[in-house]
Formats: structure tokens, C-alpha cells, sequence
């Protein structure tokens, strides 16, 4: 039996670096050429991004009927898409908020990263409510401005609040990303000989100029800014599943759905986070800054949120048969054995029973394995929305309106091509700006705190 | 353990405590026997308000044990024993429940079988519903919950002589086993005792709510027996304002986490509007109750809210102790207005009803003092991460 | 001192124990207008330096208040008072869903503001002509050493005497700041020509795309293919048809359903002594004449047919339709009128079906009717 030693805090970076080493590996990147595989990796993504182009193109000039949708499966890949963006988006806001209002000091060598993977996976998300009216060009409609029709947006409606929701914690990620960066912007300022890097940074960075009387307001701010990304990003989740809940739909209206999802979300996108670090930290060489200890936590926070979506599916299946509702319970056998069982056996094995392998410290910290099963993650969160939509709008209360729904080549097209977007504007963001919060790390540092006598 | 900080010397309960207690729940028994005999089946309704706060309080402080181990958090170690004293009310919350568990006929209308033979629904959840499988989930849920926290008690107080950290890494072992449990049983608990006092009533979301509830008052009465205890001197000088405000920034998560559960049920029965969930929600909005439900949004969320917003707040021991009262009277409202309004069609409250919560009060109390006296240590002396936690800082 | 424009004396430290003491010294030696520069925020710091505790929750509040109450009214003002609309049965004031949308405001709010209430207001930046920028000790301070600099406006402030304190205090290297003269005579001037025209530029672009946005935009639909569907138009050609006419004359001997030609075109007098009404004045044909006769003939005649217009002089007034020559005119004769249209009326034979204009006609007779009642009608 192996034992920790629990009388010291474990260190949150390994190899003690020093202050100037930090500034050394994280600014590495953005001062080197880029590698081949470097090169390699963004056109694979740019070609992913194009075939999305391409199906996108063709969508708008066809209308909407080239997707799969039908009569009865009104949603299809667009929504299922969109909330499994969402879903990934919500990791970065959770390990940058959440995890600091509960001083979890191991989020700060991935925090940046995971803020953010939160904008581009909200970016990714953002693209399918804009699209999947047919229209695109008409979404200013969305929004409540004083139009030449008098007309109004209906503020009653779940797919109104989403669009204050989306829109709302875009900007803040965007802010709390922005507010993170502006004293490692600084820092590559006061560090970089380029004479036109030099006027970017200065422009970024407004003039920080590592005050401590600033940095007093910064840390308030930072703080207020956490206090409302932990509400901000239960409530996105939980409008998103407004949408289905709030409907009359066997199998959407059920009351688990708001924090059923932001499970989901979290252990989506912490599966998601994990897999892209496993990568950076090894083409970075920054394996001290991200260490296997991270990971390992990481893999238990997808152990935890695993549980309990395992939990909701459970409770949904016994609230079904409790309920005594005879479509209720039809849905929810419909979904396991029905024509679509074949999705939700994938969701239910992926979600549930792959996670279960984390409660093995061996497999919570090899890399391989971890990698796998994150993956796995996200396959099956992924067919936890389809599940969610397909299943029930193929099959709901009257037989003769049935319908299955078999999505396109353009359905696919779309979805390859929102991931060719994402690692795109990730491949982009790890050449031109610090992976890792420069400041963050360097205030965990041993030794980088005054030992505790009277100030505190 | 360190020589820096002086562990203060374990004191014992003052007379007057243990004479305070013995009354309360003295008047308390006194009272609710008076009740039982006037109206028993509003007195075993009571009863039962009682029970499951009881059950919070106790289980909730086993699900803040097993977090403290789980996370990590070095803060909380230093007051880890009032966690514990309130885990081995288990075993008595445990007897009290035996009562309600006899008179399920009186509480609960699927346990009438001349009401379930002219009700389908009924008919259906009987497999559920029925007063065997009732008793060996009773039996289920307390053996777990037993057994968990005589497992940590016991590796706990183990550590105080030994000094071993394998203790600790045994405890953090059934920690992890213990979350799914608990997630299990305090669901179905909550479906038995609270859910299905009406029962033609369901709602997915029901065992997180009562979960809600249950996270937030155990944190609350932890609060105020740490409150109390330091101010009468037992802990000495070690606990600073920085753990307090921990205490005071956890209440206040869940303060906000139990609006979010509440407000997330209600909108989606409301926005739906399907009668066989609305008429649930309708019934606790008419006939006196919806003043129970006003109580609940401002009590229970606004007020407790706003008091505890800013961050001085969150740290000022005069307001903590006054809010954890009252959101431990916020947590008694909450399930009365669970419970109470499926078995009255018209508000009730009265003395019946503070009698019992005397009684609720005075075994609290009785059980604290029991305990207290019992344990050698008030700081888990033996833990490894103590050092931590008293030199703990934001 | 006195003309050299010094901004201030800094020191760098190499340890975080060390600058803590030295602030401590400097607070005990009566400096106030200094400022300490470290990498990353250090606990504690503030403490040390006695600065009052941070506001910025208040600026949080405010807004996050207002943008709570913005959203309410304006949603409340939206569907209660400009554009009431029942959707899903729900009244048209509900709150609980109007909770989401305030919720969101009110964190959108708050955690815009009070970051740009930080950067813009409070700390004034952006500032890129500081003094302490580019500088050699701003360069080791976002690194790995922690400085302080002590401003020259401290009313204790003299040069020889910090240094030697601060070299005192076990700092590693001094620096000397000055203000960068150039920028210091650089004023910016609200009536600059580069400023000003910097402003009209901006505003002339952003109203511009707000237009093609709103008025353009808003407008377009690149491809829509509901417009063009696989139909003849009228006055178009078309393939089918070896003379390319799309419009076709009907079959020869042929009469369209509804399309008898009208043989009294142009001769009153026939009509009223050939044409009977063949509708019996029954409820529903009444029904339907009053529906006919308000859409189409009351805006001239009147609701009551006393040729009171409604339309404000815009078209002459008809004489009213209760004089001996209308009430003594057949069924026939009216229905010519309507039919063929007479003086500066137009026929309405392509909107009004021929049973519609029959049951016109019994309207009118009762309209007629109900001013000069028949001695029956009395008793």
C-alpha cells in the first residue's frame, strides 16, 4: 500500500524552476519557428476546416434540406453539435473559476489553456444556433433592438435566454481571458527584441506595469470575475437544457436536466482539456509546469462528473417507471432498445463505464490509457445529445408520426469542420500567445510567497 | 504535534449546558407526547420533519467528512471533530427513525390499501410503495451509513494516539467509496420520506434538491457549534478569520446552489404546465401555504444571500452564527414545506409544531453534549495535515 | 532636482522576504507615494503597504444591480406594454421567465463594468508613456525581482538620502527614473486635427455598417429559393407551348366558372327590367351582404349608406342611397350599378362575386328600410 504524505502541501510544479526559467519555457514557443509537425497539424485542421467550409457553403445555397432533418426530427447534428460545444466550453470557465474560488492551486499551469479552449469551443458552438434557421443572414433578428417591423423578441422563450446565455458568457470568458493575459502580456512585452511584437504587446497590454497597488484591484477583480463565471457557467448549461426541458416532450421534460448537463459539460470539457495538454505538454517540453499530478486530478474530476451523469441516467430511468406514465416509460425503453439503442449503449459504456477504470491509480496516471479514455468521453457525450434529441423526436406521442432521422454527408461535413475550426484557433493560439498563465505559476512557486510571519 | 501553536487543553461542558439541554429536550418530549396524544396524526407528520432534519444534519456532516478528504482542503482539518460529533448522531437518528418507520399508515397515503386499491397509479408504484420493501430500505440506507461512519470515526480517532498516516489514507479510501453511496441513498431516502408523502407526485430532480438542503445545513450547524465552541474558549486561540470565512463562503455557495435546484424545478414544472406535476406546485401556492413558499424564496435565498454577499461578511462571526440559525430554521421550513402541505390541504402551524422542533432542538443538543464528553481530543491531534490547517491562510 | 524631470528611485530585491522588510521600512520611515512592482501578486503585500482595502466589489454592485433592473423593466416595458403577445397560454407578466434573461444581464453587466471600471477609471490606462515603462528595471521586475519605487512628489522625497536607504534596505541595484521629456511636452488636445478627424472617421464607418446592417443586410436573401419556384408568371414566355405564349386563351365555346359575360354592359335600363334577384333575404344572406357592403361599398356610402364618406374629401361623396330614386330602383338596377359602375364609380364585377352583389342588394334594402320603414314594419 503505498502512502502520500499528507503533512506537506504538494508542490504544483515540479523540478522547482526558477522565476526566470517560467518566463524561459512558457515565451519558448511564441520565440521559435515553428516546427513540421506544427505545420502538419494545422493543415490537417485547416483541411478539416475547409471541408466544413464547404458543407456550410453548400447549405446556405441549398437551404437547409440537404441536412438530414425531417418532420418529426426537426433538430438534428445542428443543436447536438451546438450543445456539445457548449458542453466542451464549460471545463475552461470551471478549472478558471470554480476551481479558484475553491483554491485548488493546480488549476494555474492549465487555466489559460482551458479559458482558451472555452472561447473557441464557444465560437464552435456559436456557429450552429446562427445556422441552423436556413437564414443566417437574418440572426440580427436574435437579438432585441428597436426594428422597422415593431416587432419584439419573445423573452419567454429558452432559445431567447440561449442567446443571452451564449452570448453573455462568451464576453465574459473573453474578459476573464483578457484580464489573465494582460500581465504576461507584459511580460513578453518588457522581454521581446521584435520591434512590431514589442508595439503588440504594448498595445495589449495597456501599459500593466506589475504594480503592487494594481495588482491589489487585480486580484479583487479576478475574484469578482470568478464569483460570477461559477453562476455564468451553471446558467448557460442550464438554459441549454431549458431547451429541451421546459418543452412537453417525453423524455426532454424531465426537472434533472439543469444539473444533469452541467455534469455533462464539465466532464466533457475537462475530457477534452486533458487530451490537448497531453499533447502540448509533450510537444512544449513543459511536462513540470503540467505534471502528471494535474492529470491525475483531472482524471478524478471525469471520474466524479461521470458519476453522476451515470446518476441522472439512472434517476431518469427510475422517475420514469415511477412516474407511472406509460410515454414516459416507452421513451426511455425506446431509448435503450429501440432503433437508436445502438447510440445510447454507446453513450451509457463510453460515459459510465469506461470512467470507471479511473478509480485505478495505475490508469489514472498513465498517459496512454488516460488519453483513450478521455477520448472515449467525448464520443460519448457526444451521442449523449443525439440520444437526447433524436430518440425523442423519433419516437413521441403518435405512431403514425414517427420518423427516423439519418443525417447527411453535409451533417458530418459541419461537425468535421467545427473541429478543423477548433484546433485551428488552438494551433494559432499555442504559436502566438503563453499557454500557461506566466504569473499564476510563478506566484505558486516554492518560495515565491514571504514565509508566514506577520502579514497575514 | 507542533510547537508553534498551543493546542488548547480539551475542556468539559459547562453545567449549565447539560442542564439546558436536558430541559429542552425534556419540555420537548413532554409536549410532543401532549401532541401525539391530541392530534397523532399531525404529531407523527411533525415527527417526521423532524426525522429527516435530523438525517441532513448527520449524514450531510459524513458527505463533508468524506469531501474534506477527498479535496485535500488542509482548512477544515483543524475542526474536523464537531464534523465527526455530528456523524455519530447517526446511530441515534437511526432509533428515532424506528417510529416512523411503525407508522408509516399515518404518514404516508400509499400505505392505506383501501386508497391504493381505487388508485391505478398507485397500483403501479406499489412494487415500490409498500411497507416491506419500505422497512428493508429503511434498514439498507441506515446499515450503510452506520457502517461508513464507524469505518471513519474509528480510523479518526485511531490517529489521535497513533499518529500514523496511514489512517488518513485509509479514510480517503472509504471517502471516495462512500460519495456514490451516499449519492444513491440520500436519494431514495429522500424519495421514501419526503417525495412520497405524495405520492402521485415525481420529480427527477427531487433527490439533488433535498441533497441541496442537506450540504448546506450540516455546514450551517458546523458553523455554529465551531461559532460557539470558540467563543466559550474551546478551541483557544487557533481558529482564525480565514477559516471562518471558508465556513462563511461554503454557506454561501450553497445557499446559492439549493436557489439553483429550487428555481430549476420550479421553472421547469411551471413552464410546462403539465397537470400531473403542477398540481403539486399549486397546492403549496393557495390556502395559507404559499406563504411557507414566500418564506423559502426570501429566507432561504435572498436574505441569507444578500447578508453573506460581501467578503467582510463572510468572516464576521456575529453574522455567521446569526445566519447559520437561520438557515438551519430555513432547512426546517423547507422540508415542513415539503411534507406538511401533501398532508393538509390548509396551512397548519402551531404549538404542536414547535414542540417538536423543542424536541428536534434538545436531542440535538442532548446528543452534542453526550458526544462531546466522550471524545479526549477537540482538534484531531494525530492528523497529519493539522500543521497545514493551522497555519492555514487565503 | 528641481528641472531634471526625476519621476522616482527604484531598487530591485532578488528575494520576496527581503522586499517585505523593506516595506515595511519605508512605510516606517514615512514615505507615502511609492509603489512596489513584483511579478506576480505576493500575499500579504497589500497589508504591508497599508493600502485600504479594494472598492471595486461597490462598482460589481452597482452594476450588477442596474443591468438586473434594466433587464426586468425592459422585458416588463416589451411584453406587458409595446407588444403584449400570448405565447403558450402564459400571462403576459411572468416573472420566473423572465429570471434567466435578468440573470444574465446582470452578470453581463457587472463583470464588464467593473473590469473596464478597473482598467479605464482606476488605473488609467491605457498608458503606454509611463515612466516606469522600458525601463531596465521594468524589465527585471516582470522577471524574477521585486522593486520598489519611490516617487519623487513624496513630500520627504531626496535623492541621495533614498538611495543610501534603499541600498540599506539590501537592495541589489538602483535605478534613477525619469519622465521621457518628449512625451511630457507631447499634450494630447481635444481638438487636435489628427484626433478630430481620427472621430469622424470612426463615426462615419461604424453609422455606415449600422445602416448596411439594419436597412441592407437585414434584407438580403442571397438564396433563397422559395422565390423561385416552377410556375408560368403572367406576361412571361414559356417552352411548353410551340408559340411561346405562357398566357393561353380558353378553349373556343368555353366559359370560365364564374366568367359569364354580362350582357347589360352599358344598359341600365334592361338590367333593372330583366334582372331578378335570386336570393331570398334569408339570416345568412343578410349576414352577408352587411360583411360585403362594409368591406367594399361603406368606405364611400357609409356604414349606413347616407353617403357620409370615410374618406376625408379624397373621393367624391356619393348622394345617399335612402332617395326615392334608389328605394324605388328594382333589385336589377342596383346590381347593374355594382356590377357595371355608374358616373365616377368603378364596376366592382372582379371583386364582389355575382352572389355577393345580390346579397348586397338585400342589405341595402334593409338599410333603405330601416330609415323609411313600410306602415308593416311599424306594427
Amino acid at each position: 500500500m503505498r502512502t502520500i504524505d499528507y503533512s506537506i502541501e504538494p508542490p504544483v510544479v515540479e523540478q522547482n524552476p526558477s522565476l526566470s526559467s517560467i518566463n524561459e519555457s512558457i515565451a519558448k514557443p511564441l520565440e521559435t519557428k515553428p516546427t513540421k509537425g506544427w505545420y502538419i497539424a494545422i493543415s490537417i485542421s485547416l483541411t478539416m476546416l475547409l471541408i466544413g467550409a464547404v458543407s456550410l457553403g453548400w447549405t446556405f445555397y441549398k437551404g437547409v434540406g440537404v441536412w438530414g432533418v425531417n418532420q418529426p426530427v426537426g433538430w438534428g447534428f445542428d443543436i447536438v453539435n451546438f450543445v456539445f460545444w457548449v458542453g466542451i466550453g464549460h471545463a475552461g470557465t470551471l478549472i478558471s473559476a470554480i476551481l479558484f474560488l475553491l483554491r485548488q492551486r493546480w488549476r494555474t499551469s492549465i487555466a489559460r489553456f482551458a479559458e482558451a479552449m472555452t472561447i473557441f469551443a464557444v465560437m464552435c458552438a456559436g456557429i450552429f444556433p446562427a445556422i441552423h434557421t436556413g437564414r443566417p443572414w437574418l440572426d440580427g433578428y436574435l437579438f432585441p433592438y428597436p426594428n422597422q417591423h415593431a416587432l419584439w423578441v419573445n423573452f419567454t422563450s429558452p432559445l431567447l435566454w440561449d442567446v443571452f446565455a451564449v452570448s453573455t458568457y462568451f464576453t465574459v470568458s473573453l474578459v476573464f481571458w483578457y484580464i489573465g493575459l494582460i500581465p504576461d502580456l507584459a511580460a513578453l512585452r518588457d522581454r521581446t527584441t521584435n520591434k512590431i511584437k514589442k508595439v503588440v504587446y504594448s498595445i495589449l497590454s495597456l501599459g500593466w506595469r506589475h504594480s503592487n497597488r494594481h495588482w491589489q484591484h487585480y486580484e479583487m477583480a479576478y475574484l469578482i470575475l470568478a464569483g460570477f463565471a461559477t453562476p455564468l457557467v451553471l446558467s448557460v448549461h442550464t438554459i441549454v437544457s431549458f431547451d429541451f426541458a421546459v418543452s412537453i416532450m417525453p423524455g426532454w421534460h424531465t426537472t434533472i436536466f439543469p444539473p444533469y448537463f452541467v455534469a455533462g459539460a464539465v466532464f466533457s470539457g475537462f475530457a477534452m482539456v486533458q487530451n490537448v495538454l497531453i499533447i502540448i505538454r509533450k510537444v512544449f517540453k513543459i511536462e513540470h509546469i503540467i505534471t502528471l499530478d494535474t492529470l491525475e486530478k483531472m482524471n478524478k474530476v471525469m471520474l466524479a462528473t461521470g458519476m453522476m451523469v451515470g446518476y441522472a441516467y439512472g434517476m431518469e430511468f427510475f422517475i420514469a417507471w415511477y412516474s407511472g406514465n406509460p410515454i414516459e416509460q416507452f421513451v426511455f425503453l425506446n431509448r435503450a432498445l429501440g432503433p437508436y439503442a445502438w447510440s445510447y449503449w454507446i453513450m451509457v459504456s463510453c460515459n459510465v463505464l469506461f470512467t470507471q477504470l479511473f478509480w485505478f491509480r495505475k490508469i489514472r496516471r498513465s498517459i496512454p490509457v488516460m488519453f483513450v479514455i478521455a477520448v472515449l468521453v467525448n464520443v460519448g457525450m457526444w451521442f449523449e445529445r443525439f440520444v437526447i434529441v433524436v430518440t425523442s423526436l423519433s419516437r413521441d406521442y403518435l405512431p403514425s408520426s414517427w420518423g427516423m432521422y439519418i443525417p447527411t454527408i453535409y451533417d458530418f461535413g459541419i461537425l468535421i469542420g467545427s473541429f478543423g475550426l477548433f484546433f485551428t484557433l488552438i494551433f494559432l493560439f499555442i504559436r502566438t500567445l503563453p499557454v500557461v498563465s506566466i504569473a499564476e505559476v510563478k506566484a505558486v512557486l516554492p518560495n515565491s510567497q514571504p514565509s508566514h510571519g506577520g502579514h497575514n | 504535534m507542533s510547537s508553534e501553536f498551543k493546542i488548547p487543553e480539551k475542556k468539559n461542558i459547562s453545567s449549565k449546558t447539560k442542564f439546558l439541554a436536558f430541559g429542552l429536550f425534556g419540555l420537548g418530549l413532554l409536549l410532543s407526547i401532549i401532541a401525539f396524544v391530541v392530534d397523532s396524526h399531525r404529531a407523527l407528520a411533525n415527527y417526521n420533519v423532524i426525522f429527516t432534519f435530523l438525517v441532513s444534519i448527520a449524514v450531510g456532516n459524513l458527505f463533508w467528512f468524506a469531501i474534506e478528504y477527498l479535496s485535500g482542503a488542509v482548512w477544515s482539518t483543524v475542526m474536523r471533530r464537531v464534523n465527526e460529533i455530528f456523524i455519530s448522531f447517526i446511530p441515534v437518528v437511526f432509533v428515532i427513525g424506528l417510529l416512523v418507520l411503525f407508522n408509516t399508515h399515518s404518514i404516508f397515503h400509499w400505505a392505506h390499501e383501501e386508497a391504493v386499491k381505487n388508485d391505478k397509479l398507485l397500483q403501479w408504484k406499489s412494487p415500490y410503495l409498500n411497507e416491506q420493501f419500505f422497512t428493508i430500505r429503511y434498514f439498507i440506507y441506515f446499515l450503510l451509513w452506520i457502517l461508513f461512519a464507524y469505518l471513519v470515526l474509528k480510523n479518526s480517532l485511531k490517529q489521535d494516539d497513533v499518529k500514523d498516516q496511514i489512517y488518513s489514507y485509509k479514510n480517503s479510501k472509504i471517502s471516495a467509496l462512500f460519495l456514490p453511496i451516499f449519492a444513491i441513498t440520500l436519494t431514495f431516502f429522500s424519495i421514501d420520506f419526503l417525495m412520497s408523502t405524495e405520492p402521485h407526485w415525481f420529480s427527477t430532480i427531487f433527490g439533488v434538491y433535498y441533497f441541496a438542503g442537506t450540504a448546506l445545513s450540516s455546514i450551517a450547524i458546523v458553523t455554529l457549534a465551531v461559532i460557539l465552541l470558540h467563543e466559550k474558549g474551546y478551541f483557544g486561540d487557533i481558529l482564525k478569520s480565514d477559516h471562518f470565512y471558508n465556513l462563511g463562503a461554503l454557506l454561501f455557495a450553497f445557499i446559492n446552489f439549493w436557489a439553483y435546484i429550487a428555481f430549476s424545478q420550479f421553472l421547469l414544472i411551471w413552464y410546462a404546465n403539465l397537470p400531473e406535476e403542477t398540481f403539486w406546485m399549486i397546492h403549496r401556492w393557495e390556502k395559507g401555504w404559499e406563504i411557507f413558499s414566500f418564506i423559502l424564496i426570501f429566507g432561504h435565498f435572498l436574505i441569507p444571500y444578500f447578508s453573506l454577499l460581501s467578503q467582510q461578511a463572510k468572516s464576521n462571526l456575529g453574522r455567521l452564527k446569526f445566519m447559520s440559525i437561520w438557515i438551519l430554521v430555513m432547512h426546517y421550513v423547507d422540508l415542513y414545506w415539503l411534507v406538511m402541505p401533501s398532508l393538509y390541504k390548509e396551512v397548519v402551524f402551531g404549538w404542536i409544531e414547535l414542540s417538536f422542533v423543542l424536541l428536534g432542538i434538545g436531542i440535538t443538543l442532548l446528543v452534542f453534549v453526550f458526544r462531546f464528553e466522550r471524545i479526549k481530543n477537540i482538534i484531531p491531534v494525530g492528523d497529519p495535515k493539522l500543521k497545514r490547517s493551522l497555519e492555514f491562510h487565503l | 532636482m528641481e528641472n531634471k524631470p526625476l519621476y522616482s528611485v527604484a531598487a530591485t530585491f532578488d528575494d520576496v522576504n527581503k522586499l517585505i522588510k523593506a516595506v515595511d521600512k519605508v512605510n516606517e520611515a514615512g514615505y507615502t507615494i511609492y509603489d512596489v512592482h513584483s511579478p506576480y501578486p505576493i500575499h500579504g503585500m497589500p497589508k504591508a503597504m497599508k493600502l485600504k482595502p479594494s472598492k471595486l466589489g461597490f462598482v460589481t454592485l452597482i452594476f450588477g444591480l442596474s443591468g438586473a433592473i434594466f433587464a426586468f423593466l425592459f422585458m416588463y416595458w416589451v411584453n406587458v406594454i409595446d407588444y403584449p403577445l400570448i405565447v403558450g397560454g402564459k400571462p403576459f407578466y411572468q416573472l420566473p421567465a423572465y429570471i434567466p434573461v435578468m440573470f444574465e444581464v446582470t452578470v453581463l453587466s457587472a463583470s464588464v463594468f467593473t473590469i473596464v471600471w478597473m482598467l479605464f477609471i482606476m488605473f488609467k490606462f491605457p498608458n503606454l508613456s509611463h515612466p516606469l515603462l522600458d525601463t531596465d528595471y521594468m524589465k527585471k521586475v516582470s522577471v524574477d525581482r521585486y522593486g520598489i519605487s519611490i516617487q519623487a512628489k513624496d513630500e520627504l522625497f531626496d535623492l541621495v538620502k533614498v538611495k543610501e536607504f534603499l541600498k540599506e534596505l539590501g537592495a541589489e541595484e538602483v535605478f534613477e527614473i525619469y519622465f521621457k521629456v518628449d512625451e511630457l511636452k507631447d499634450k494630447p488636445k481635444i481638438f487636435d486635427k489628427k484626433f478630430i478627424s481620427f472621430l469622424a472617421l470612426t463615426t462615419v464607418i461604424v453609422s455606415g455598417i449600422t445602416y448596411f446592417i439594419l436597412n441592407h443586410l437585414l434584407f438580403m436573401s442571397p438564396f433563397n429559393w422559395m422565390h423561385e419556384q416552377f410556375r408560368v408568371d403572367p406576361q412571361t414566355t414559356t417552352t411548353v407551348f410551340k408559340d411561346n405564349f405562357g398566357m393561353r386563351n380558353p378553349v373556343a365555346g368555353t366559359v370560365a366558372r364564374g366568367h359569364l359575360p354580362y350582357p347589360f354592359k352599358g344598359n341600365p335600363a334592361d338590367a333593372e327590367k330583366f334582372l331578378v334577384n335570386p336570393l331570398i333575404p334569408t339570416k345568412q344572406v343578410l349576414e352577408l351582404g352587411k360583411q360585403k357592403y362594409l368591406t367594399f361599398c361603406s368606405p364611400c356610402h357609409g356604414n349606413f349608406g347616407e353617403g357620409d364618406s370615410r374618406l376625408r374629401g379624397q373621393f367624391p361623396n356619393p348622394p345617399t342611397l335612402h332617395s326615392d330614386k334608389l328605394r324605388n330602383m328594382k333589385d336589377g338596377g342596383i346590381y347593374h350599378i355594382i356590377t357595371d359602375g355608374q358616373n365616377v364609380m368603378p364596376s366592382y364585377a372582379s371583386q364582389i362575386t355575382e352572389e355577393e352583389r345580390w346579397a348586397i342588394v338585400h342589405y341595402i334594402r334593409v338599410l333603405q328600410r330601416s330609415l323609411n320603414p313600410k306602415e308593416s314594419d311599424l306594427r
